[in-house]
């Protein structure tokens, strides 16, 4: 094909970006000889790209015909979808990275060998190892694994097999392997009984500081670690056998070979030996008493502190340089400085727990105390509040003891000279500072009595203030669908949650006396659509006797007629139980008239709902680019409808543009959870989704239709009121026949609305 | 023989069902019994509470109806209604009226399930009046000293929607069930699928491991009954992992990832 014909055409993709010529042209040169039927097919993927950027959409074309020499045309799709992911998570470079340098990699992926991205198999392998530990751990990625005691840090990807299957088997054990130290009490954060002398402050770990005054202490640590990781073995042999049946069959062996000449080698041997043969290899290390402990699953931390010390004097002896063993990568590295910083601020979380309960268990204490003397403060001329000195705790001195005893008698507090027991939550927060701290930090104390009594003085309107601020900074982020690439642009657009500040203004009285006679019929209507209970004549069971039907039914047999079984009435009890999202366009479009209407339709809506007991939410949606979608609360669904909702439905105004998924996918998340029969979003919209940047067009239809599907999916039924007057082409194709309804009249929505949301419920 | 004591006989339990006491709740039932009050049991879903009330009805010699909750049930269902034979109205009773008259146990299974105001008819009944109105009939019943009502429900899996309500609650003696200690489950799991020990601790440890799950999606860990089904199977000659998928991991979940998580927990395990 001529290259004017090919610039032609590639202006016409991108339209209406007007790129420089010079720039097209070069990257187009190449396919100056290719037939026409390959340029199409090539050019398909330019509007993929050149939305999401122009220098990889060059590079894209760019690298074409060197990677056409490995990869079919029918395989270009799924590369891009390859290239757009490491765009949208690590950036530009990567991408291009990814394109130039990755090539051999991602066919050997795609033939089903290759390494095994962490991503791909997280969500398995997170509950797997929240199931087996049975607490909470998290998952990250790191270069090396290790485990800082509240997270699990694994390779981004493993590349240790030409199999997947195996590379995934090897995640698992690396995971459990590290839970095994955790579980296993490896790191030591209090010194025990026999080691006393080696003492440290609170905030460092004591395994660390043991291990530090060995004069190598790098060889010390790896002792330990070796030690302390054929313990796991030996636990993990005992509770999951069928794991490490699966790890010596396909790890193991590889493992063997890569062993060098260490002098802890013997050591780490042992972990690849076959139980049969451990007892052998260890022996010829530690003594015969110490090898049965191991194997036989009763060695302790204990043990390997006492063996970390002999075998650091035997091993110190040969006086050669110290070079780090390298751990298998199911052993991970030890890293002793990032489990102190994990339980630093794992305590700071429990202090701040311990002072939160204990302030608020002192603050209700002096509101009672407070109104025990209100007579007499008010002779004094007292005002209310108390200073935080009024409340004096004195902290038992018997509290320390109880710690150390094996069954701590209940924690109990001097306040104001009284004895007072502790409430059950605050004394398992005791109890879990006296196990962690080995003693009870008497400035949890006073700082929770600053606390309390400051909370006293705080201004509720300041409270206020602040959770708004705080609700205000709150984003989340949420896919989007693009049908180009049949894939989700993953965590692509960011939602924020806004709040509408409450307008005082007299719309409210007037549109209720304005549809005064309407809100009457629709409260009428709704009132009958309440759950109902009617009798049901003539069934075949019930609680009572129907006596037309049996009379009938005797007079029948009487005349030699075959008689009725239907003998009985029922009570039917048709029980509304329905959950609804009112999801409000906010966008430019809106203003005036429509704004209005919109505006009134809620009012009449919410009065006419509060009759009929129906759950209901209302939220607005504007905002402008991905990266600011808004969210605007008016009313959660649990919310009682008062004066704040009303006030704030009336301070609705059109913002920015109507990028219709977020919202979308937020509102299914809110009702996933909702126990209803029934769960509806209704959408008010006034147009097609569209925003600022690329989301508009078929774009924008497939993704707002894509949203709506997965609230199908989640069994929630989505509806859409409009009235744009073109509607009618994209509705059918987003919301699907019969859930959607166009009002041609704007000044009718309020009347409409309601009579719809009768119509669609009953 | 009056028919109502042939309905009766079909509930008198004669056998001892196997029963594993895990605190003093035998104590503590015989003692309401004796007192006239009434039960409330509370518990997560197979960890015993029906198999505890069959034992408790062999343990007192009375017989044991059974009514499993829905809420469709009505107070007729409970109390009894007119039927219609031979074109006369007949007066049947129900379970609960029967259990009144006989002196029986009567345990309405999962009373959650059932509306609040079916459930409000078991108020009398349930206090120190203990009697139980019979509208329709104009009688009104006064339950003999060995009648005992007992109720159950799940506090975990309920919606909010379902709650007793606080009138019903504040009547009932209440004894809380949990899942066993692992090794009175493991002594369970043995007993009842009649499979070995090790077996039996295996199933137990991944019953534990599933029951951590419940902040990661899973709505209930596997119950005690569920490792006894496992076992059963596998006693049949199905290999263990077959047994697991079948009758722990797919019972529990529809969720891909959380099954593939509780696979592996399997693999890792047997």
């Amino acid at each position: 094909m001529k290259l004017p014909l090919l610039t032609e055409r590639f202006y016409k993709l991108v339209s209406p970006d007007i790129p420089n010529e010079w720039d097209v042209e070069e990257v187009l040169e190449p396919f100056i000889d290719k037939s026409d039927t390959f340029c199409k097919e090539i050019f398909t993927h330019i509007p993929v790209i050149w939305p999401v950027s122009h220098s990889l959409c060059y590079d894209f074309l760019r690298l074409l015909p060197k990677t056409l020499d490995h990869l079919s045309l029918e395989q270009i799709p799924h590369w891009i979808g390859i290239i757009l992911d490491h765009y949208e998570t690590h950036g530009l470079r990567a991408a291009q990275r990814f394109m130039q340098d990755d090539l051999t990699r991602y066919l050997s992926q795609l033939h089903g060998g290759g390494g095994l991205g962490f991503t791909s198999i997280e969500k398995r392998l997170l509950p797997y190892i929240r199931g087996v530990a049975g607490t909470e751990l998290q998952l990250r990625k790191n270069r090396v694994s290790y485990t800082d005691s509240t997270t699990i840090f694994v390779p981004e990807e493993l590349e240790f097999s030409s199999r997947r299957d195996i590379n995934f088997l090897l995640y698992k054990f690396i995971l459990t392997f590290q839970w095994g130290f955790i579980t296993q009490g490896s790191f030591i954060t209090t010194a025990p009984p026999d080691y006393s002398h080696t003492q440290c402050n609170n905030d460092v770990l004591w395994l660390r500081a043991f291990l530090d005054e060995f004069k190598e202490p790098q060889l010390a640590r790896d002792i330990y670690h070796c030690l302390e990781s054929i313990r796991v073995l030996v636990f993990l042999n005992q509770e999951l056998p069928g794991l490490m049946r699966a790890a010596k069959q396909h790890i193991f062996p590889q493992l063997s070979a890569s062993l060098n000449n260490h002098p802890l080698r013997p050591l780490q041997q042992v972990l690849l030996t076959e139980n049969s043969e451990q007892d052998s290899v260890l022996k010829k290390i530690l003594s015969k008493s110490s090898t049965q402990r191991y194997l036989n699953g009763q060695a302790s931390t204990d043990d390997s502190l006492k063996l970390t010390a002999d075998l650091f004097f035997t091993l110190q002896k040969s006086g050669t340089d110290y070079c780090p063993i390298s751990p298998f990568p199911f052993q991970g590295a030890l890293r002793l400085q990032a489990v102190e910083n994990a339980r630093k601020i794992q305590n700071q979380k429990l202090e701040e727990n311990f002072v939160d309960l204990m302030a608020a268990y002192l603050h209700n204490h002096s509101l009672q105390e407070a109104s025990n003397h209100t007579n007499e403060n008010r002779q004094n001329g007292y005002k209310g509040g108390l200073k935080d000195t009024d409340i004096s705790v004195i902290l038992d001195s018997e509290l320390t003891q109880a710690a150390n005893q094996e069954q701590p008698s209940p924690i109990v507090i001097c306040l104001d000279n009284a004895q007072m027991k502790m409430p059950p939550e605050l004394q398992e927060c005791a109890q879990n500072c006296f196990n962690e701290f080995g003693h009870f930090p008497t400035q949890f104390i006073s700082s929770a009595a600053g606390k309390a009594g400051h909370a006293i003085l705080e201004n509720e309107v300041q409270e206020t203030q602040t959770k708004e601020s705080a609700a205000q900074k709150d984003t989340i982020l949420y896919d989007e669908w693009d049908y180009r690439r049949q894939g989700y642009r993953k965590n692509w657009c960011t939602l924020h949650f806004k709040n509408l500040p409450p307008i005082h203004s007299p719309f409210v009285q007037n549109t209720l006396n304005k549809y005064r006679g309407l809100t009457i019929r629709l409260r009428r209507q709704f009132e009958m659509m309440r759950s109902n209970e009617r009798f049901m004549k003539r069934q075949r069971d019930g609680d009572d006797i129907d006596l037309d039907a049996l009379i009938e039914s005797i007079a029948d047999s009487h005349a030699g007629i075959s008689s009725s079984d239907r003998l009985f009435i029922r009570l039917q009890r048709n029980e509304r139980d329905i959950a609804v999202l009112f999801l409000v366009d906010q966008s430019n479009s809106t203003s005036g008239w429509v704004n209005n209407a919109i505006k009134e339709s809620l009012l009449l809506m919410s009065e006419a709902m509060e009759v009929l007991g129906d759950r209901y939410g209302i939220y607005g949606f504007s905002g402008m680019r991905r990266s600011r979608c808004e969210l605007f609360h008016i009313k959660h669904l649990d919310e009682p409808y008062d004066d704040k909702v009303k006030e704030r439905i009336t301070s609705i105004v059109p913002c920015e543009y109507t990028r219709m998924g977020p919202p979308i996918r937020h509102a299914i998340s809110l009702l996933k959870d909702v126990d209803a029969k029934a769960r509806l979003i209704i959408t008010l919209s006034d147009g097609k989704p569209e925003d600022y940047d690329d989301y508009k067009g078929k774009y924008a239809i497939e993704d707002t239709r894509h949203a709506l599907l997965e609230a199908k999916t989640a069994d929630i039924h989505p509806f859409c009121i409009t009235i744009d007057h073109q509607a009618k082409d994209y509705m059918q194709h987003m919301y699907g026949p019969a859930n959607y309804i166009f009002i041609d009249n704007v000044r009718k929505l309020p009347l409409r609305m309601s009579e719809i949301y009768r119509i669609l419920t009953s | 023989m009056k028919p109502t004591e042939t309905r009766l006989d079909k509930h008198l339990i004669t056998e001892e069902p196997y029963y594993l006491s895990s605190g003093r709740e035998i104590e503590i039932a015989i003692s309401a019994h004796k007192n006239c009050l009434p039960l409330l049991l509370k518990g997560p879903t197979g960890c015993g509470k029906t198999r505890f009330m069959y034992y408790l009805a062999w343990k007192l010699q009375r017989p044991l109806i059974t009514v499993s909750c829905h809420d469709d049930l009505s107070t007729s269902d409970l109390v009894g209604r007119f039927l219609i034979r031979s074109g006369e109205a007949v007066w049947t009773d129900g379970p609960l009226t029967l259990a009144v008259r006989a002196g029986a146990i009567c345990y309405l299974d999962e009373i959650v399930e059932a509306r609040k105001d079916t459930t409000v008819v078991i108020h009398p009944l349930a206090d120190d009046r203990r009697e139980l109105p019979v509208e329709k009939l104009g009688e009104l019943l006064l339950a003999p000293p060995e009648f005992m009502i007992s109720v159950s429900y799940n506090p975990g899996y309920q919606s909010v929607l379902k709650d007793l309500k606080p009138s019903t609650r504040q009547r009932f003696v209440a004894i809380s069930f949990d899942y066993p200690s692992p090794q009175q489950e493991a002594e369970i799991v043995c007993k009842e699928a009649g499979v070995d020990k090790h077996l039996a601790a295996s199933l137990v440890k991944l019953a534990g491991m599933t029951r951590s799950l419940k902040d990661s999606g899973l709505a209930e860990g596997a119950s005690t009954r569920l490792l006894i089904q496992t076992g059963r199977l596998v006693l049949d000659g199905i290999d263990i992992h077959t047994a697991c998928r079948a009758a722990i991991i797919d019972p529990l979940s529809d969720d891909p990832e959380l099954l593939a998580a509780l696979q592996e927990m399997v693999s890792s395990i047997f």
